[in-house]
């Protein structure tokens, strides 16, 4: 007698909510012990895959061997490392939230780059097998297979060890007594860096277990596994980050949800919405937990004001205060238009090779707005970037009922004219929200954009982006793109400069102040946003016009994560970093291997980190006044204003 | 401001208030921090407002300067009710605050970090707002420093910042917050003669502050909060107290 579908659906969703659950376990752990939500978590899972996979497959290892090797040493390991390399400096320091996450994001580009280096982007359908599906056996005709019982063994097994761990041992103690400050545990003899250490080995020992157990349903890739392992963060944020059972609850759930939705067959329109869900459930919540009033906003919004990234990047929209700045920037700036001009006295072939420069120069330009300028963290830029180039096609192709097939020039425009108040969809979010909610929003948007929109057949047939006419010529289409890309720039610089620009700065750096001051905070974030998405969809449709083709995986929200460790990498508020930062991108990416451009996305972003914060110490150290570079205003104060200087000149010192 | 060109306020006995809180409720959970607080703020009057740590007074402080919003009750800036404006829009009608931890923008010279102030508040052209900045740079003494970066400045320079990027906008009311703690001796004492004066010139100023020194020497009244009510007035009007610096013909005027 076979047992009921739901029923068997149900066991057969526990295997992928166990796996989510160990990795919410993973993350609910580390960010206890070091209050940091580790975003890299994916690209560990993933790294950890790959290894698995070249010791048993390549290197024909016993099993038992290789999977020891990659999850109890190797993972834990890379955990390790990440600890006494990137963030223990930083938690000394107290950095901000934005500062640990940009940290985070690029040990994700890094390990991403280095995995595409080292194995390519060609997906492996071979991953090995961790534990077989063997049948264990039918009770009431409910099939059980061993898989599904070690997956749930491990997690209860992992999470009655940490419960029990942090209850009755003296390092449970520990762990809490430096969550809640880390400072006085440390003058109370408590190592802080052992405990910091333990939970980043601890959260990515889970991630490499989630990996190897995932890896085998997938095709294996350096891009589909640490998207996968991401949107499972929906799980530990909705346990508010600190709640296990919680976590696991959130995850068994979602798992055999969305086994028991591919159980219902609608017909019509719903049949692919419905998929959609059913394979994006983990979307789904993570865009749940990230929108809904609730648990993100209490816990993650609380998390200490620190400033944004004004933290992390030291120049001014509005003014640089030394001539040094000031050549550099104009140095960047000779630089950046070479740049964009060589392919224009370039070889066919290779003009076409550098036709996505000015598109990626424009999305790493919207980061640029929205995070350099305004201080508002977006993940989610690769979506907008999506929505123009899918705009764009759908624009040309005619595919919008009740709208003519528009040419290209109009579509282009348009689409980023369509996608500007789309920008709205985080704007309004990040009006209330900062730091870690903020990026996790953002990036759950972008994500089920991805997901929901570009993935979906239905809605990208029919979709044109062939140049036709003048713009079938490669270089004149390039110049087409840096005719854009001037436009662009000279909006941006019109919106940046004066009253707006120094507002913005006010907002980024400090938002009360902003708000005391008289800056209309939420109206300055939409505009931030809106005039994000616009760029970014610009540049996204010059992407699809140049590829001349629409390619979901070409606005990955992996990539979007890599596009923002580029910009803030490149020095998040300048403009012609971005731009030069891109065209080398492009260069990179036009004549090394994949994967080389990835890398060092992911070395400039931890390394700069570091570096901005040197130089930003320096120039603190000084009190050496800079002389004023023009002259002062010929103030006239009252009478009274001259009397009470004077007064105040004879205080006594 | 001081050398505000705005009207002078008539030195009558008892001015209008500036800004005034009329039974102010606001409870958080079961606790409730402020329990029916009424307050005028007169122009050219320093108000000191003290009590201990959880009598209400930073939450009235936010309630005045619109960052929380009282559960009942009402904010009145020269006569209009302004309890449901946020505080964005309270700034630009005149009511400047600063905070009690230091809150400059570090990515800004310090001349742009008042000029915000001075554009927000409505000095929109360029020039007008050029010299609101110039008078504030040079009324605090910080004209060398105009185009320095904010981050890296000594701790008394970061709270003379502050004050003009609220002094740019030529408030009406100013509410500070504890704004000597961090500063020594001497630059308290540029603080009290500052503020002094320029409750002299008109501004209405309210006062949160621990320094009792400071409260009893420049502090026209002294309002004492416990557990969400102001208690009856005990403290003398300052007038009593000699005054810090000498005084001159502007002073006298209040």
């Amino acid at each position: 007698m076979a047992a009921p579908l739901a029923l068997q659906l149900a066991v057969a969703g526990l295997s992928v909510g166990s796996a989510a659950a160990i990795t919410g376990i993973g993350l609910v752990v580390c960010h206890r012990a070091t209050g940091v939500l580790n975003l890299a978590q994916g690209a560990v899972a993933m790294a950890t895959a790959f290894a698995l996979r070249q010791c048993v497959v390549v290197w024909h290892w016993p099993r038992a061997l290789a999977v020891a090797c990659c999850v109890l040493l190797l993972a834990p390991g890379l955990g390790f490392l990440m600890d006494v390399l990137v963030f223990r400096r930083l938690q000394r320091r107290r950095a901000g939230t934005a500062e640990t996450l940009v940290a985070g994001l690029g040990v994700f580009v890094l390990l991403v780059g280095a995995a595409t280096l080292l194995w390519g982007t060609t997906p492996y359908p071979d991953a090995p097998v961790v534990v077989p599906a063997t049948p264990l056996g039918t009770p009431d005709g409910l099939l059980i297979t061993l898989d599904t019982a070690v997956e749930l063994g491990l997690v209860l097994l992992l999470a009655a060890a940490v419960g029990a761990l942090s209850r009755w041992t003296a390092f449970g103690t520990a762990l809490r007594a430096v969550v809640d400050n880390r400072r006085l545990a440390e003058l109370s003899g408590i190592d802080a860096d052992a405990v910091a250490s333990t939970g980043w080995a601890f959260g990515a020992f889970t991630a490499g277990l989630t990996g190897v157990l995932l890896a085998p349903a997938l095709r294996l890739d350096p891009y589909g596994l640490p998207l996968l392992v991401m949107e499972t963060l929906a799980v530990a944020v909705a346990a508010g980050l600190r709640s296990l059972p919680l976590a696991i609850g959130t995850a068994l759930l979602l798992g055999i949800g969305q086994s028991e939705l591919t159980m219902l067959h609608p017909s019509g329109a719903a049949q692919p919405l419905l998929q959609a869900v059913s394979s994006g459930l983990f979307v789904v919540a993570l865009l749940a937990v990230a929108l809904l009033p609730g648990r993100l906003a209490a816990g993650l919004s609380a998390l200490p004001p620190a400033p944004t990234l004004s933290a992390t990047t030291a120049a001014t929209v509005t003014a640089t205060a030394t001539s040094a700045a000031r050549t550099r920037q104009i140095g960047r700036r000779w630089a950046a238009a070479l740049l964009l001009l060589v392919p224009l006295a370039l070889r066919g072939g290779d003009v076409r090779s550098l036709l996505p420069g000015p598109g990626l120069a424009l999305i790493l330009l919207s980061i640029v707005v929205v995070t350099g300028y305004g201080g508002q963290i977006s993940l989610g830029q690769a979506g907008y970037a999506g929505l123009g180039a899918l705009l764009t096609g759908a624009l040309a192709g005619g595919t919008i009922p009740g709208l003519p097939a528009l040419p290209a020039p109009a579509a282009l425009l348009l689409a980023t004219a369509v996608a500007a108040p789309c920008g709205l969809l985080v704007g309004w979010p990040a009006i209330r929200r900062r730091g870690l909610a903020l990026a996790l929003t953002t990036f759950a948007v972008g994500t089920a954009m991805s997901r929901f929109v570009f993935q979906q057949p239905s809605l990208t047939s029919g979709l044109r982006l062939d140049r036709t006419g003048a713009w079938a010529d490669d270089r004149l289409f390039y110049g087409v793109e840096l005719a854009l890309i001037a436009a662009a720039l000279l909006a941006v610089h019109a919106l940046c400069r004066g009253a707006t620009g120094r507002a913005l700065g006010a907002m980024r750096d400090h938002e009360p102040a902003a708000y005391a001051s008289g800056v209309d905070v939420p109206r300055l974030k939409l505009l931030a946003f809106t005039a994000g998405a616009a760029l970014a969809a610009l540049g996204g449709g010059l992407l699809g016009l140049g590829a001349q083709a629409f390619d979901p995986n070409a606005f990955d929200p992996v990539l979007g994560l890599l596009w923002f460790a580029a910009a803030v990498g490149l020095g998040a508020d300048s403009a012609s970093a971005a731009v030069l930062g891109a065209m080398v991108l492009t260069v990179l990416d036009a004549s090394t291997t994949a994967g080389v451009s990835a890398a060092a996305i992911g070395l400039l972003a931890l390394v700069r980190g570091r570096l901005v914060h040197g130089r930003r110490a320096g120039t603190g150290g000084s009190t050496a006044p800079v002389p004023p570079e023009q002259p002062p205003l010929p103030v006239r104060l009252s009478p009274f204003g001259e009397r009470l200087v004077q007064r105040l000149k004879g205080v006594p010192e | 401001m001081s050398p505000s060109p705005s009207p002078r306020p008539n030195p009558s006995p008892s001015p209008a208030p500036r800004l005034s809180a009329r039974a102010l409720v606001r409870r958080f959970g079961g606790v409730t921090a402020l329990d029916q607080v009424s307050l005028d703020l007169p122009p050219g009057r320093i108000t000191a407002l003290t009590g201990h740590n959880g009598a209400g007074k930073s939450t009235l402080f936010r309630c005045l300067s619109g960052a929380d919003r009282p559960d009942s009750g009402q904010v009145l800036l020269d006569g209009r009710d302004i309890t449901r404006l946020p505080e964005y829009t309270r700034a630009r009608l005149g009511l400047a605050r600063t905070f009690q931890q230091i809150a400059v923008f570090p990515g800004l010279s310090v001349a742009d970090n008042l000029r915000v102030g001075a554009e927000q508040a409505g000095r929109r052209g360029r020039l007008e707002a050029d010299f609101a900045v110039a008078r504030t740079l040079r009324l605090l003494g910080l004209d060398h420093l105009a185009d320095r970066h904010a981050s890296g400045l000594p701790t008394g320079t970061l709270r003379l910042v502050e004050l003009g990027r609220a002094l740019s906008a030529e408030p009406g009311v100013l509410l500070l917050d504890e704004p000597a703690a961090g500063l020594d001796r001497a630059e308290s004492e540029q603080l009290a003669v500052l503020l002094t004066a320029l409750a002299a010139d008109g501004l209405a100023v309210l006062l949160v502050e621990h320094d009792r020194e400071l409260v009893d020497r420049i502090a026209d009244r002294v309002l004492t909060m416990s557990a969400g009510r102001i208690l009856p007035a005990v403290s003398t009007s300052a007038a009593s107290t000699p005054a810090p610096a000498p005084s001159d013909g502007a002073a006298d005027d209040a």
